[in-house]
C-alpha cells in the first residue's frame, strides 16, 4: 500500500475524504480457504447483483474478492492469498473501476 | 491477525511469499474447509439417487477427473526433485497431498456410484486425449523441464479442472457438488502458484517464451479435445462449453500466449 493521509472513521457508510483514504472495520463473511488470521480480507464473488466495495477488488486469478482495510487507489499493491498472486491497483479507463492485475 | 492489526498488503512481497508457500499456511487453509468432512464432503449431504444413464455419464466424467489428477499426483512429487529453491518444493509437496486426496475422493465417489473397480474403469473410459496429455506432462518433468512442466501441470491442467470443476458444481447432485466445491479450494492454490511461478520466470528470462509457446500450440489440442468429450457427458450446451473453453485460456492469455 502507498502511504498517504488517511482518515479512521470506521463506519464504511460514512463516506470518502476527497484526498483522504476511508477506513474500514473488516469482518469475517465465512471465508474459510484461508487461515483464520487472514479470513477478513477475502470473501466470495456472489455473481450478478454483487457491488464491490471501494477497498474490494476481484483477483483475476482466482475471482475471490480481495479486501483492503482502506480505500483502495490505483497503484496500490494487495495480496490474493487463496491463489497466492501478488496484484497492483488500476483504473480501467473504459468503465472507470478499479482491476487489479497480476504483478509477477 | 485480530481486528485492528495491520492490513495484509502491506508485508513485502518476499514475507508474502514465504508465509502463502509454507507447509504452515497450507495446513490451516485446508482446515477451514476440510475439517469435520468424510470422503472430500459434508456428512450430513444426503445422497441423490440418479437415472441410469446420469450415472453412467458422471462416472465417466470422473474417470477423466481422476486421469487429470492422477497425472497432477505425478508430475507435482516428480517436480519437487527440479523445483529451483526451497518455497517452491514445500508448495509442491502441499500440492502432492492435495492431489492425492482428488484421486482419493474421486475413486470414493466412484464406488458410491456403484462401481465395483475403479482404476479398471478409468482404463476402460478415460479420455485418450488427457492420457495422452498425461504422458507428455511426466515426459517434460523426467527432462527437468522446469518451466515447460509448470505451463503443463499448473497453468494448462489446472486451469482446465479449475473452470470445469467450477462449472459442474453448479448442477452436480449434492454430493458430488460438495466434494467439487472442496476440491475447487485446493485448486486456487494451484493454478495461482503456476501462473505466478511461470511469469516470474517469464520476466526474467524473455527467451524461454517461445519454447513455452510451442509447448502450449503441442498441449492445447489434447486439452480442447478432453474439454470437449468432458462437456459432452456432462451435456453441457455449446455456448457453456465456449465459455470454459475462454476461461481456460484467460491465465495463459495473461502470461502473453495468445490463442
Amino acid at each position: 500500500m502507498r502511504d498517504e493521509a488517511e482518515s479512521v472513521v470506521g463506519d464504511p457508510s460514512a463516506g470518502a475524504h476527497e484526498g483522504e483514504r476511508q477506513r474500514f472495520i473488516l469482518e469475517d463473511t465465512g471465508f474459510d480457504e484461508v487461515p483464520k488470521k487472514y479470513r477478513r480480507f477475502y470473501r466470495k464473488w456472489k455473481g450478478a447483483g454483487d457491488r464491490l466495495g471501494p477497498n474490494e477488488v476481484i483477483c483475476p486469478v482466482c475471482k475471490v474478492v480481495i479486501r483492503s482495510s482502506r480505500t483502495l487507489r490505483p497503484g496500490d499493491r494487495v495480496y490474493c492469498m487463496p491463489c497466492m498472486s501478488r496484484l497492483v491497483v488500476v483504473l480501467n479507463d473504459a468503465t472507470g473501476m478499479l482491476e487489479a492485475h497480476v504483478a509477477y | 491477525m485480530p481486528a485492528g492489526s495491520p492490513d495484509i498488503h502491506d508485508l513485502e512481497p518476499q514475507a508474502f511469499l514465504e508465509e502463502v508457500h509454507s507447509f504452515e499456511f497450507w495446513f490451516q487453509a485446508v482446515e477451514g474447509y476440510l475439517s469435520g468432512t468424510t470422503w472430500g464432503h459434508r456428512p450430513d449431504v444426503s445422497e441423490q439417487p440418479l437415472p441410469d444413464d446420469e450415472r453412467e455419464r458422471l462416472i465417466t466424467v470422473f474417470c477423466n477427473y481422476c486421469v487429470g489428477e492422477t497425472a497432477a499426483l505425478e508430475g507435482a512429487s516428480g517436480l519437487i526433485a527440479i523445483a529451483p529453491n526451497h518455497l517452491a518444493k514445500v508448495f509442491l509437496s502441499t500440492q502432492v497431498a492435495d492431489e492425492g486426496r482428488h484421486l482419493e475422493v474421486f475413486y470414493r465417489r466412484m464406488r458410491d456410484l456403484r462401481v465395483v473397480d475403479p482404476e479398471l474403469e478409468v482404463e476402460r473410459r478415460a479420455s485418450r486425449s488427457l492420457q495422452l496429455f498425461r504422458r507428455r506432462l511426466l515426459e517434460l518433468v523426467a527432462g527437468r523441464d522446469w518451466e515447460a512442466a509448470i505451463f503443463a501441470q499448473n497453468v494448462i491442467l489446472e486451469s482446465l479442472e479449475f473452470a470445469v470443476f467450477h462449472d459442474h458444481a453448479r448442477t452436480a447432485d449434492p454430493v458430488t457438488g460438495d466434494v467439487l466445491r472442496r476440491v475447487i479450494k485446493d485448486e486456487r492454490r494451484h493454478i495461482g502458484f503456476g501462473e505466478n511461478e511461470l511469469g516470474r520466470r517469464l520476466a526474467n528470462a524473455p527467451h524461454i517464451r517461445a519454447r513455452i509457446g510451442q509447448i502450449k500450440k503441442e498441449l492445447d489440442r489434447l486439452v480442447l479435445d478432453a474439454l470437449e468429450e468432458t462437456a459432452r457427458h456432462l451435456a453441457l450446451a455449446r455456448s457453456d462449453q465456449d465459455r470454459l473453453g475462454r476461461a481456460y485460456l484467460e491465465s495463459v492469455e495473461r502470461l502473453g500466449f495468445g490463442p
